[in-house]
This record gives C-alpha cells, structure tokens and sequence, in this order.
C-alpha cells in the first residue's frame, strides 16, 4: 500500500509541538509500515524497458488479503507454476503485525467477526488454519476457545469513568436507553430481512445482498440523515454510530451512507456452537494470524519490495513488468494470466488505458502500538480488550495481551492505538499524516490517551506507529451502489482478474477474501 | 535576636509546605488519583490557613507566648499526622473527611504562624523591611522543602518519620523563642515542659514507624502480621495468634495452621482413594506443601510434580523452619520435584502423564485467574493424564458461592469429565467445596488410608458428596475464556457476602 505524498506542508502548522518537548523525552519511536517511498516509485519512477523474462502460469500482484487467499485457491486448485509480487519487504497488507520483546500487535486490521454461517469459504478456510475445530451436532461451527476473545471484552470512558460494553449508558438518560433499544432492535431486524429477490438485505459478501431498490436507496443519503429520518435523537446514539462508522469505514455517519452504516449491524449473522453473534475472533498479532495461515501458500512464490510498473497485452498472455529495489533492476514476466489484487488507484495505473475512477475514496489511518511499564488503572469497568473513548478524536486502544492465557504478565504490556485520519479530507489528511515526525505522533497520541489516563506518559516507552494512506475503501454516499464500483468489478481483459476488497466498498477481512477467491477460481478457469 | 526570629520563619514555612505535601502524597498513596487529591489538599490546606490568618486579628497581648504556644501546636498536629492518618485508613468510616479535617486543621495553624509573628515583629521593623525580610525567608523555605520533599524526605526517611521530623523542628523553634525571650515569656516553664513532652512523643513516633506501617497492613488481618513480602506475583503475608498460623495471598486467606489438615485431608485423599494407579501425581498449585504432605503418607506415591507459579512461596515453605513443621519437610523430599511455572504455560509444554492431578488455585476472583478454571485449562489439562486419571479441583465454597461451584462441576462436565463433587466444613473457612473428576466413570479403588488423618475417613466422605438443599447444583454455564462467567458469579455471590 503506497502513501501519495503531496505537497510539504510543515507540521508545526497543525500541532504546536514545542511545549513541554522534555514530558515525552524517554520515549522511543518510529514510523513502519507501508512504505510510502515504493508507493512513489511506482507512480512517479522511469523504469527501463526490461530485457529479461521469465515465464509464469500465473502471477498475482499484491500481497495483501485479497492476493495471499487467491494464492491458496490457486494452490487448492493444482496450480504450482504462480508467483506472487509483493511491493512491501512482507505480505499481508492491513492485516500486518509486528512484535517485540513483550508480545505480538497488530499493525492494522486485529479481528475478525464470528462469520456467517453460509460464509462456507470462509469457514474452510478457518478449519483449516485450526481456528474452527469442528461443528456440533446442530452444524454449528465450534471455535477453538483460545481463538475467541477473552472476556472482559469491552469499555468504554464515559463521564469520567469506564463502563462495561461500548453502547454508552453511564449517566445516560432514560429516552437515550430507549432509542439504543430501538435501534438494536431495528437492527435486529434487519439482520434477517430479504429483498424481492429473496436474498438478504445486507449480507457479507457485499455481493450476495439484494439488489431490491427498497434497500439499495439507503445508499443514497448518509447515516446522519438515516437517524434523522427514523426520529433518532440521541446525542449518545449519533456518537455511538458515528464511532461504529469511523471504527469500519474510517469516517464518520456524515460521510458514510446509510446502507453501508446498516450493514455494519445487519450483515453480520454468524453463529457458533460455542460463541454469541456478537463475539470475535482474535490475535495478539491481530489478523496476522490469518495471514501467516494464507502465507504457507506462496511462502516460495512470492518475489518481495517488487514495484509491479507495467501490466501490458503480449500474444493473448500477460507481460508483468517490475522493478526489484534489492537489485535495483527491471524484470518482466509472461503469465498466461495475473490477478491484480491491487486498489483501484493502483490497478488503474498498471493496465493499458486504465482510468482511475476518483469515486474510489480511501481512508488514511494511524495505528499506534505502544510498549508500557502498567498499564494504569482508572475508575469504573476494569481493563478489557477494547477500550473506547467517548467522544474521543481516536477510536481507544486495544489491549491484545488480553489473548494470552498466562498468569504472569510480560514485564511490558503493549496496546494498539487506532486513530482514523478523518478530521480532514482523505488528501489533506494524507498531507498531513506524511509531515509528521514520529516524535509529534507520540505527543498527539499520548495527550490524546492522557484524557483518560493522566500521566501516562510515564510509563510510555516506546511507540511503533505504522501510518495508512490508503487503509480502507470508504463507503460514502452513493458508492456501493454506484457506477464506478459496478464498472470495476471487472477488468477490460480476459487474462486479468481482479481482487480487492475496494471493490465490495467496505474494508474487512471476508470482502478481501471473497473476491481473491473469486478472481482465483475465475483465473483457473480461464487456463484450463 | 532579629535574625533568630527570622530563621523561626524560614523553619516554619519550611514545615508548612512540608505538611501540605505529606497530605497531598498521602492521600494519593491510600485513595489513588494523585491529581485529584493533590489539587483538593492543596486547595484546603490554602483556604485554611486564610482562615487562620483572618483568626490571627483575635490575638492582642502575650503574642510571644501564644506564638509559642502555637508552635508546639502545630508542631504536634503536623508531626503526628501521617502516623495517624495511616492508623485511620482501616478504622475511619469516612476517611476522606478525617483527612480534610486533619488537613484543614494544619492549615488553620500554619496560617496564624506569620500572621503572629509578624504582629510581634512590628515593633523591632520598619514596616516595609519586616514584610521583606519576612517573605523572604518564608519563600526560600518553601523551595528548600519542595526540593527535599521528593529527593531526600520520601525515599529516606519515608512519610511518618518526614512528618515526625519535620514536627520536631516545629516544636524546636518554640524551645528555642522560649529560652531566648525567656523575659518577656509568660509561662516559660510551662512551655518548656510542653514542648518537650511533645518532642519525646515525636521521636517515639519517629522511630517506631516501621510498626505503624505495619500495624496498619496487619488491621486488614485478625492477627499481628509476622511476615509479609511482596513477591514478583502477589503479597505474601503470614499472621500468628495465640491459636493459629494463617498464610494470606493478597489478602485472602489460604489456610490457619488449626484447621488446615481438614481441608488438604479432603482435597488429596478422594482422589487418591478412586484413582487405580497412584504412582505419578501432579500439584498444580499448593506452593505451601500441604497437599505434597498428604501425598507423600502413601508409599506407592513415587513422583510428584509440584508447579507453583511463585518462586516465593516455595522457598519460604522450604526453608522457614515453623512453616517446614506445618509441612513435615514435603518440599524437601526427595520424591517431589518443585517447578515455578505458569501452569497453562507448563501444561502446554508437558508430556508426561499423570495418575492423580491435585488442582489448588486461588479462588476466581479475577479474570487472570479464572483462565485456570476454564474449558479451555480442563482440555490442556486432560493431555497430562491417562484415561483412568482422577482430578480433584478446589471450587470454592458451595454454601456462599453455589453458583462458582457448580460452575466448576458444568465446566468439566462439558469436557467430558465424570465427576464427584463434595464439601467439607473448614471452621477458619467455612463449608468449603471441590470437584473430583475423570475421564472415566469414578469408582472406588482403594479402602486404605494411609495411617495418622485426623479427619478424613471413607464414612466422612460420603456425607462430603451429599449436598443439604441450600447447596444443591444450580442452573449454570460453563465458564470458557470468551465468557469467564465464573468469575462473575464469583463476584456477584462472594460481592453479597462481604457486604
């Protein structure tokens, strides 16, 4: 994933950073992550025609979610003669982790949903990574117990003290309760509502949901006007949807329409014999867990911080034209066919005459894992897995050590912080997150968690903060249902296939998985 | 003369600050959020002393007098403080109004110091120069007491000898205007005696703090504390009384020496009596030896395996010689092998197999330890034993906590453990309950027991396993990572009972 940089614009014109530097002294950090130097390189660099080339069956470019589950299909499926390019020195994506002394974290995405029961992909998938152990008598999956979240699972910070569970209800009143009810229980019932078409309202994949225009209209106005129209009033409501929307989209119920801030609810109707619908599961590594399961299956195939720069027509066959940056050289490869699992802003730049539709809008991230001495204690609801600040600029952090089964905890704890770039627009926001020194980040992060809990700055050492230009497709207004995503699904040519998860509109783990499933199973077809 | 008085100040102001911030750290230490406390003392402790400058208009002849007077006051009120605060903490029923009470109180009396004294330095002054020369000395107090309060005072001496010390000085200023002015002092004599009086209380303060400290950790328990350590996982404190030794872990009672033999004799011999084989047993837990001591009165026993997760505990059961009597020596001998481990960690890197488990966890009061009473911890455990392996599981009491103990009892039903549960009275406990469990039907192998229980009996056992009618198996869940539902009835009935 790459970071358009744009023009410089100085830090100090968004955070005054000279003010007690000295407070924040004793803290490490650094910026990982997606490169934003390799991003540039592909769109601005002058590549040399290449003289060599090797020939594939098949190559997939992008190593994220989308590109490691098409690798497994393509292995399922008897192909052996594939690669896989990959722009980073890793595979995996969002669903990136790192580690350090003390536990594993994740540098993006960090769980997944108990999945729908007709997700049977999905659920092979996760039997075979050892995650679903087996189903019970009724055919409901089992999960292994330590693959589940450990309870207390969530809090949040509401009045000056935590409370259980992130609907807020601490101080609220008694006609807020009741609108949480109602929208629950709306949403309750949207979870198992059909279309004309007998398909379900809001199913994952976006691509099994019906296409009745009573439900597809909602695409059409934003979340804000949704809860308006519906006589929500709630103060406490409107900032618990925007939250869930900044939480899934990476912006808020202004921007993101109505049927994609339902479907956040709706869609998802996984059961299990041993977890609630609700219940996650999930990793001290985040989704890692589920990359370095897709991973053994182009672990001898991929060809890493390969700049994939030209994907042209040769002879009914594909020519794949990349710049390694370890040797510095230009290679090209002939595949009878590609997938490119690439987003759309990329896709569009590699393919003869691609045009980038700008309909496809990104949003940039922060994700922060920071290394603590304790982490503090506070009044109310004890320390959970996430743990969400009312009314806050992050969306809280995550506490992953929550994932561990031992008695004795790590002499340092680590906690995800996760901040969605929102309070500009996705250029702006990019523009400024790209002039910020690590050094700001840890003082915009730690003032920001200080709210909360007071000085903790001192027991902060260290921050690793991974920057996300372009972390999630984001469903605004008109989008899912929209021209540009509908005239994407496809590419103009029948050797290439696409697969990301910015063609579903919304940014999870099983839309990533659908379509390089999707594009594995079509490009197999196609050689055979 | 001038300049006596002058230094009086610079010690005043000095003890001023010094109180204020005892009670800011004080309170921080025993209520938490220091913000908090230390805005609200500090906030106090200014208003009152504007109180006790505004009272300061009251005092029209003897100034010297009342000033010395006040000194000894102040100097006993302040000197004493952190002690009796730290004596309160347990007692008080509302402890944060004794604490503003005491601090209000310092306050008012630190506020009429200069006010006085500047009253009786008027006359020796001019005007402007007293206000000088006054202020002077009270600010560079001040800087010198919130320099030394945090490098020297709190690390060295610690907060009820920095208040004893500091009251000390207080007292000294009074002797020292007294002896110096002893012409124009009324009650000199008097005084005199007062001020040493309160001295020697100071210094007896000043040296028995350690006993203060302690006295107040031992008023959350029954009997004078004997030994206490905070080791890398909890507090390890040992009370002694006329009847009885008791091991607390955080707090929470783990055994009294008078009754201790019922509850190991019930939680080891069960399971030793329905287990066919009984060569290799597993302790998980039970870092005290009580449980290896029962064990080891049965020859055939040739290995046990004892995981404790604290290195401090055994070590203490293995070389303080009162607690290797509690014991006989268990973890001294030769047929034990002691691991300090995690035991999920332990049991995942585990291959042996095991006739008998003894689980002895703290009760599931908290979310890291309920993970040792899950499905999860049961299965882990079922790879450390045979298929004819017998288990028994402390389950805390199923009189208070009927919910947490049949909790137990579902959750290895759910493993496909067969079980057995049953309760025993522990008079230093209470009815107390546990869980026998094997992966095959349980029956009984053995008729002998080994010779010298003072309890357990086979006819004892079969009132254990009858459960009265207040104790009888509820409606459950089984308690899994993702819902650790034991440890919310736990709560919910233990949370009841303490009320």
């Amino acid at each position: 994933m790459a970071i358009i940089a744009g023009s410089t614009i100085t830090a100090s014109q968004y955070i005054a950073c000279s003010e007690k530097r000295d407070k924040y002294g004793h803290i490490t950090s650094r910026i990982s992550g997606a490169s934003a130097k390799a991003g540039h390189m592909m769109r601005d660099g002058v590549f040399h025609t290449p003289t060599n080339s090797t020939e594939y069956d098949a190559v997939i470019i992008g190593g994220g979610v989308a590109g490691l589950a098409a690798a497994r299909i393509l292995h399922h499926r008897g192909m052996s003669n594939y690669r896989l390019l990959e722009l980073e020195s890793h595979t995996g994506g969002n669903a990136s982790f790192g580690e350090n002394a003390y536990s594993a974290y994740p540098r993006g995405a960090h769980y997944l949903p108990i999945p729908n029961t007709d997700n049977q992909p999905l659920l092979d998938m996760l039997a075979e990574a050892g995650i679903l152990t087996g189903y019970n008598s009724n055919g409901l999956p089992v999960y292994s117990e330590t693959d589940l979240c450990f309870d207390p699972e969530e809090r949040l910070y509401i009045h000056g003290r935590w409370q259980e569970g992130l609907i807020p209800q601490f101080g609220t009143s008694k006609a807020t309760q009741q609108e949480m009810k109602r929208w629950l229980d709306e949403m309750l019932q949207l979870r198992t509502v059909r279309g004309n078409d007998g398909r379900y309202a809001f199913d994952i994949p976006i691509a099994n949901s019906s296409a009745d225009p009573a439900f597809r209209e909602l695409d059409n106005i934003n979340m804000r006007q949704y809860l308006t129209q519906k006589g929500y009033q709630s103060e406490e409501l409107y900032w618990y949807l925007d939250y869930c929307c900044r939480d899934d989209y990476g912006a808020g119920i202004d921007i993101i329409s109505a049927w994609a801030g339902i479907h956040y609810f709706a869609s998802r109707k996984g059961k299990a014999a041993n977890a609630d619908n609700s219940q996650m599961l999930t990793w001290p590594q985040g989704n890692g867990r589920l990359v370095q399961h897709l991973q053994q299956f182009s672990k001898d195939k991929t060809l890493d911080q390969a700049i994939v720069y030209k994907v042209t027509q040769q002879d009914n066959r594909v020519a794949i034209d990349y710049y390694d940056m370890k040797e510095h050289t230009t290679h090209r490869i002939i595949a009878k066919a590609c997938i490119l699992a690439t987003p759309q802003f990329v896709t569009q730049r590699l393919i003869p005459g691609g045009q980038y539709n700008h309909d496809f809008v990104y949003s940039p991230w922060l994700v922060a894992n920071i290394t603590l001495d304790a982490i503090p204690e506070s009044s109310g609801y004890q320390l959970c897995w996430d743990n969400v600040i009312y009314k806050g600029k992050s969306l809280g952090y995550v506490y992953a050590q929550q994932q561990q089964l031992f008695q004795q905890m790590p002499a340092r704890q680590v906690i995800t912080y996760y901040l969605p770039l929102d309070h500009l627009d996705p250029v702006e926001s990019r523009k400024y997150a790209i002039a910020l020194e690590p050094q700001q980040w840890v003082k915009l992060i730690t003032d920001d968690l200080e709210k909360v809990h007071p000085d903790i700055h001192a027991v902060i050492r260290d921050v690793d903060i991974t920057v996300w230009g372009h972390g999630m497709i984001r469903p605004h207004t008109g989008f899912i249902t929209g021209a540009a995503r509908a005239a994407a699904q496809v590419s103009p040519y029948k050797n290439i296939f696409y697969a990301h998860s910015d063609l579903s509109g919304v940014s999870i783990f099983e839309e990533a998985f659908y379509h390089g499933n999707k594009a594995a199973n079509a490009l197999v077809d196609y050689c055979s | 003369m001038e300049i006596l008085l002058l230094l009086s100040v610079f010690v005043i102001a000095t003890c001023g600050l010094i109180y204020e911030l005892v009670a800011g750290t004080l309170a921080s230490y025993l209520l938490g959020d220091s913000v908090t406390q230390f805005s609200t003392i500090i906030g106090v402790y200014l208003f009152s002393m504007g109180i006790g400058a505004w009272l300061s208009r009251f005092f029209k002849k003897d100034l010297l007098s009342w000033f010395i007077q006040l000194e000894i006051l102040v100097g006993l009120i302040g000197g004493i403080s952190s002690a009796l605060l730290f004596l309160l903490f347990e007692h008080a029923a509302s402890f944060r109004l004794v604490l503003y009470l005491l601090v209000g109180l310092t306050g008012t009396l630190v506020g009429l110091e200069l006010p006085l004294l500047m009253n009786i330095l008027k006359d020796r002054y001019e005007f402007k120069d007293l206000v000088s020369r006054v202020f002077t000395f009270d600010y560079i107090g001040a800087l010198l007491a919130s320099l030394i309060f945090p490098l020297l005072l709190v690390p060295y001496l610690g907060l009820i000898r920095t208040s004893c010390f500091f009251g000390i000085m207080n007292v000294a200023v009074a002797i020292v205007v007294c002896v110096r002015f002893k012409q124009e002092v009324k009650w000199a004599t008097y005084l005199k005696t007062k001020a040493i009086a309160c001295i020697a209380a100071l210094v007896a303060i000043f040296f028995w703090a350690d006993k203060i400290m302690s006295y107040s950790e031992g008023v959350a328990f029954r009997d004078p504390v004997i030994y206490s350590h905070s080791s890398a996982y909890q507090r390890i404190v040992l009370t002694r009384s006329r009847l009885d030794l008791r091991l607390y872990l955080n707090g929470n009672l783990q055994f009294s020496s008078a009754d201790e033999y019922r509850y190991h004799e019930a939680l080891v011999h069960p399971p030793m009596m329905y287990s066919p084989k009984r060569s290799h047993i597993l302790i998980l837990g039970g870092g005290d030896g009580m449980a290896a001591r029962e064990l080891l009165k049965y020859p055939e026993v040739q290995q046990i395996t004892l995981v404790d997760l604290d290195p401090a505990m055994t070590k203490l059961f293995r070389s303080n010689s009162m607690l290797v009597g509690l014991n006989d020596s268990s973890l001294l001998s030769p047929r034990i092998k002691v691991i300090n481990a995690d035991a999920f960690q332990w049991l995942k890197e585990n291959k042996q197999q095991f006739d008998v488990a003894i689980v002895d966890f703290p009760d599931p009061g908290n979310y890291a330890v309920g993970k040792l009473y899950t499905t999860a911890f049961y299965r882990k455990l079922r790879n450390a034993l045979t298929d004819s392996s017998v288990i028994v599981i402390q389950s805390t009491s199923p009189f208070v906590a009927p919910k947490a103990f049949w909790c137990v009892n579902t959750t290895l039903q759910e493993c496909n453990f067969q079980t057995i549960p049953y309760h025993t009275y522990v008079p230093s406990f209470g009815e107390w309950g546990y869980v026998m469990a094997s992966p095959a039907p349980l029956s009984q192998h053995h008729d002998q027991l080994p010779a010298g229980l003072r309890y357990f009996t086979a006819a004892t056992f079969r009132q254990m396993a009858d459960f009265t009618p207040d104790m009888q198996n509820r409606k459950v869940l089984a308690n899994h990572l993702n819902n650790q539902i034991l440890v919310q009835y736990f709560e919910d009935e233990w949370g009841k009972y303490q009320e």
